[in-house]
Formats: structure tokens, sequence, C-alpha cells
């Protein structure tokens, strides 16, 4: 077992904080080269470091990462955010396989739930955000549909946010709830949004409850 | 890809360096959520304006907190403008009405609504109150948190914040005052005394008058079954009541923030709260890993017992909750013993054998848990 692995591990046993699970699934398709990936890695990084300077997000926040470009890869393991020591630099190139990306997030997130059981760990509905500026090129409706049951089930927050001429009809399947397209190329504004939503999740003293979360009104567009 | 010799120093520095350069971002000089307005100037009953400072924190659900400029000591709270549309006078009614009480809780470490502020066109906007010194009695319970937020932290100091926590249940029960929604986040602990003070205060059910003003918030995880699934403005919030959401909060902080519902196998809390599957009472099974056996079987076995009492047949049947007075008592018992070396004082407690005299323990107790937890 290598060392993160152990430490992401240990930390069911030893912290018994409730876990918000976030996921996100990032397109780093050709099409994002420039100032989207290089937006995009910048806003990532502030959310890290906004939630980790939060007193209760950083034990109960984990992210993980996976990236969809020219393959898929799982670029961080759901990790509690005051145990992420770096991430890598992401990088633009390859086509769009989004189905995959979700299949493999969702999979990541059964297998987390399951740890969370077996340690007693209480968490909160697991988020997945599917960040995309296309649209899948491989077969994703079974997963798309696989995303929006547990969705609708409210077993997963599912959130597809759409970056300049994203294809929202194609995005929003992937959720019961309409996808959002990014103003611009806000991305510090969303992952601000996001780090609000998590410390608001992570601060409520239920895991059952329904969370107001803030207004999208600082990142989205109509 | 390997790192290069620069990049491999420059995450040493900054673990947050994720590139070939490191990104320096500005941050937006108030990084307010979107729609938020800053208030910064409000005004008493006479139209006297009050300059604000800072809020002490981002805006919250309900409103935001600001400090008053040039008087640190006192924090002015403002509700939100939606919240208030269409429900001033109601918010306003339940204010005033604590207002009209303040003296009563003058030297009491509860931060009462003092004063109501107006803005400019003398609309009621919110109100003044004192400053809670401590952090929240959620790092208290947390068992990663307390390390830097209570670096000495022990059990008898624990312990002193409990009894100074359950003294404050009281003194507010006999005020007819019910806290409701038990929030840990509003219990602050002073770090360099055992003093717990009381914020939030405008959630707290109060009567006044033969006029009950609601709690109208509260979550089910710290609730009694008789409230879940109620609008909580219709519930009326009893010493009962209120025993089942203090057991969860005495045994939070002895367990470092381990809830008493969190069962291995189980279901979410809520849902093993409703089946009272209290993993730690004797025979039951799913006491999570890690040191929470050891950390129970170090308690007290009569304190075992009041928790035990109130999380299996309390569940269901109010009269058997153990009540704030027996938990002061019996906190101050344990205290004494403690302090007496007869418990173990550390965080975690050692895994030894600790010899407990008999006669320590109150005859007719069947349990034969009298050993502490040898590993």
């Amino acid at each position: 077992m290598d060392y993160l692995e152990k430490k992401r591990k240990d930390d069911l046993i030893v912290n018994p904080t409730p876990r918000c699970a976030c996921i996100l699934v990032l397109d780093t398709s050709g099409s994002m080269a420039g100032d989207p990936i290089e937006e995009l890695n910048n806003g990532l990084m502030n959310f890290l470091s906004e939630v980790r300077e939060d007193e209760l997000a950083q034990y109960s926040v984990e992210l993980g990462i996976v990236a969809a470009g020219g393959g898929v890869r799982e670029a961080l393991p759901l990790t509690p955010i005051h145990l992420i020591e770096a991430v890598n630099y992401f990088e633009a190139g390859g086509d769009t396989p989004l189905g995959e990306a979700v299949e493999t997030a969702l999979n990541m997130l059964e297998r987390r739930k399951t740890e969370y059981k077996r340690t007693g760990v209480p968490y909160y509905q697991p988020w997945l955000v599917l960040i995309s500026d296309g649209e899948p090129n491989d077969n994703w409706e079974e997963t798309a549909a696989r995303a929006r049951n547990m969705s609708a089930a409210r077993k997963l927050v599912s959130l597809p946010v759409g970056v300049s001429s994203a294809d929202l009809d194609v995005l929003s399947r992937f959720s019961s709830r309409p996808a959002k397209r990014l103003s611009g190329l806000k991305f510090r504004e969303f992952f601000e949004w996001l780090s609000a939503s998590m410390a608001r999740v992570s601060s409520s003293a239920s895991t059952t409850a329904q969370i107001n979360l803030p207004p999208t009104d600082g990142w989205d567009s109509i | 890809m390997r790192p290069t010799l620069s990049q491999t120093i420059a995450r040493m520095v900054n673990p947050f360096f994720i590139g070939k350069t490191a990104r320096k971002e500005r941050k937006p000089a108030a990084a307010y959520p979107a729609g938020f307005k800053r208030v910064t100037e409000v005004f008493d009953r006479l139209g006297q304006p009050k300059i604000l400072g800072d809020p002490i924190a981002k805006p919250g659900g309900e409103g935001c907190v600001y400090f008053l400029k040039d008087k640190p000591d006192i924090l002015v709270k403002i509700y939100h403008p939606r919240k208030l549309e269409g429900h001033r006078a109601e918010y306003r009614e339940k204010i005033e009405a604590m207002i009209g009480i303040k003296d009563e809780f003058r030297d009491f470490p509860v931060c009462w609504p003092l004063l109501s502020v107006f803005d400019q066109e003398k609309n009621w906007i919110g109100y003044a109150m004192q400053r809670g010194i401590g952090a929240p009695m959620r790092y208290l319970a947390h068992a990663v948190a307390y390390r830097k937020h209570f670096p000495y932290l022990d059990r008898t100091l624990l312990l002193e914040y409990l009894v100074s926590f359950v003294r404050n249940i009281l003194f507010l029960q006999e005020k007819g005052v019910f806290i409701g929604d038990y929030n840990m986040l509003n219990f602050l602990c002073d770090t360099r005394s055992d003093k717990v003070t009381m914020i939030d205060c405008d959630s707290y059910q109060i009567e006044i008058e033969g006029k009950r003003y609601p709690c109208p918030v509260g979550s089910p995880d710290l609730t009694p079954v008789e409230h879940h699934d109620k609008d909580f403005r219709t519930v009326a919030h009893t010493k009962q009541s209120e025993a089942f959401s203090l057991a969860i909060i005495i045994f939070e902080c002895l367990m470092l923030g381990r809830h008493p519902y969190d069962v291995v196998g189980g279901d979410d809390p809520v849902t093993n709260l409703r089946r009272a599957n209290f993993p730690y009472k004797r025979g039951n099974t799913g006491v999570p890993k890690g040191p929470w056996r050891n950390i129970w079987t170090h308690m007290p076995l009569r304190i075992r017992k009041l928790f035990i009492e109130t999380f299996t047949e309390g569940v269901n049947d109010p009269e058997k909750r153990v009540s704030a007075e027996t938990w002061l008592a019996e906190l101050k018992i344990y205290h004494a013993d403690m302090r007496a070396g007869k418990y173990d004082k550390n965080i975690n407690p050692l895994k030894k054998l600790v010899k407990v005299t008999p006669k320590a323990e109150p005859k007719g107790i069947e349990e034969d848990e009298t050993e502490n937890y040898v590993d």
C-alpha cells in the first residue's frame, strides 16, 4: 500500500468527521487548450487553498479528480483535503471520453462509500461535478442515465457545467437538474462557489437534511 | 512525467505549487458571495448612526455579523433582506421580546440581544449583542482539530467545559429558555479558562408572558425522535426533549466528535438513532474501529450507564432520558475522581488496566464491565 493510500484509509479510523465526497470530472481535451485550461487549473488551486483554510471543511471534504482528455486518468483518488499535498497541473490534449470518465468517477465514489460504511463514518450526499466545453465522443448514454438516476434518488448531487459552446442538452442528461453554463471563463468564481457550498455542507449538523446552497449567479449565465 | 529539480523545490516551499511557474493569484478585495451587500452604517431607535467594522466571518444563511467600529466587544447581526421580506415584524417581535428580558442574562455567559438596529429609513434590520470569546465546541469535539485549537486539552479540562456547559443549560431552562437547535459551532469554549459562552441565541425557544416563540430550526442528528419530520416552528421543546440533545453533545465531547449513532455496517446516524441502535450497549456490535472502544471503556460505569439509558430506552421514552441536573452532578463526580487520579486524563487513554476500587461504583449495577479496557 502506498503512502497516500495508507493515509486515506487511516483517516477514516482516526477522524470521525462526516464526509462530503466531491469528484471533479474535468474535460482536458484538446479544445480546452490555452486560456480555458489555464483558468481551470488556477480555479482548482484556489479551491484547494480555500477549503484548506476552512477549519471544518478541510477534514470533511474529500476531493477526487478524473481527467478526460485523450484517455481517462484517475488524477486523484478521493482524499480528505487536509491530506492533499499537491495536485498536478492539467494539460489539454486529445478527445473527450466523458462517458468513461464519469463511469470511473461513479465507481470511485462507490468504492469510497463502501469504505465509509465499513468504518462507520457518516457521509453527506456525494457530489459529482462535470466540467466540459464539448460533448462526449464515447459511449456515454448508459453512464449518464446511471448518474441521472442517482441524482433523482438523492444519492448524488450531480452538477454538469458547460464551458463556452458546450452542448448543455447532452450535459444535462448526466443529472436530474439542468446543466449550467459557465459565464465566460469564470472558473475562479465557480470554484469559490463550490468551496462555499462545501463549507456549508460540512458545517451542517445533519448528514440527512437539505442544505441551502449559495446562489450561483456569480458564475453562471443564461 | 518526473518533476524537475526546480519544481521539486518549489513544491517543498509551497505545497500548492502546481506547475511550470508558481501561479500567484490575487484575491478580489472583497470575497463576498454574489448578491451580498455589505452594510457599513446602522442606526439606533433614536436615529443615532453607528459605524460598522468588518464582518466577523463570511455571511451565514440568515444574515451577517459585524464588529461595531471602535467597540470590538459589541457585535451587530444584520439579517439578509431576503430573510426579512414579509417576516420583518415576526423577527422583530421575537428579538424585542428577548431584549425586554436582557437584564436577567446580564452576568451570564450568553450573547443575548441587547438593542435593535435600524437602517436609514428606520426599518428594523437586526440587533446588537456582546461578543463571545473562545473556540467553538465543535473544534473541541473533533479528533483532529482539537490539537490546533486546544493544544493543552486533557480529560479534566474537557469535563470542566462540560460542567460549565450543563450549568448554562440549567440556567437557561430555569428562565424558560430552550436552545432547541443544538449546534456545537454556537458554544464557545474560552481557551484560557473553563468558561463556555452561548452565541447565536436568536433561534432559542423562549416564553414570555405566556407567549411561546419557537426555535424554527434544528437537525435530526441531534434531535429526539418525537421532533423528527416535524416543522420545527410547531415544536415545543421541553426538559425531556433537550435531555436527548444534551446527551449527544456530552457524548461527542467525550468521544472526540464521534456521534453516538455512528455504527459500522449500520445506516446513517439518523436511521440508527430512530432504531435506538447504540453500538456501545453491552451485547451490541458495530462500534467503529479506532480509539473509540478504548475511550468508552475508560469512562466510569455510571457515566456509561447514563448514556446507555438515554440512547436506548430513552429514544422512545422521554422519561428515561437523563436530566441536565443528573448530568451536572455525575460529571462533577467524574471530574473530582479524575483529579484524584482514578481515571486516565489523557485524551486517548492508555490501554493499560486501571484498577478501579470496588466501593467507587454504586451497588446494584448488574453490568460486569467494572474493569477498564485491556487491549
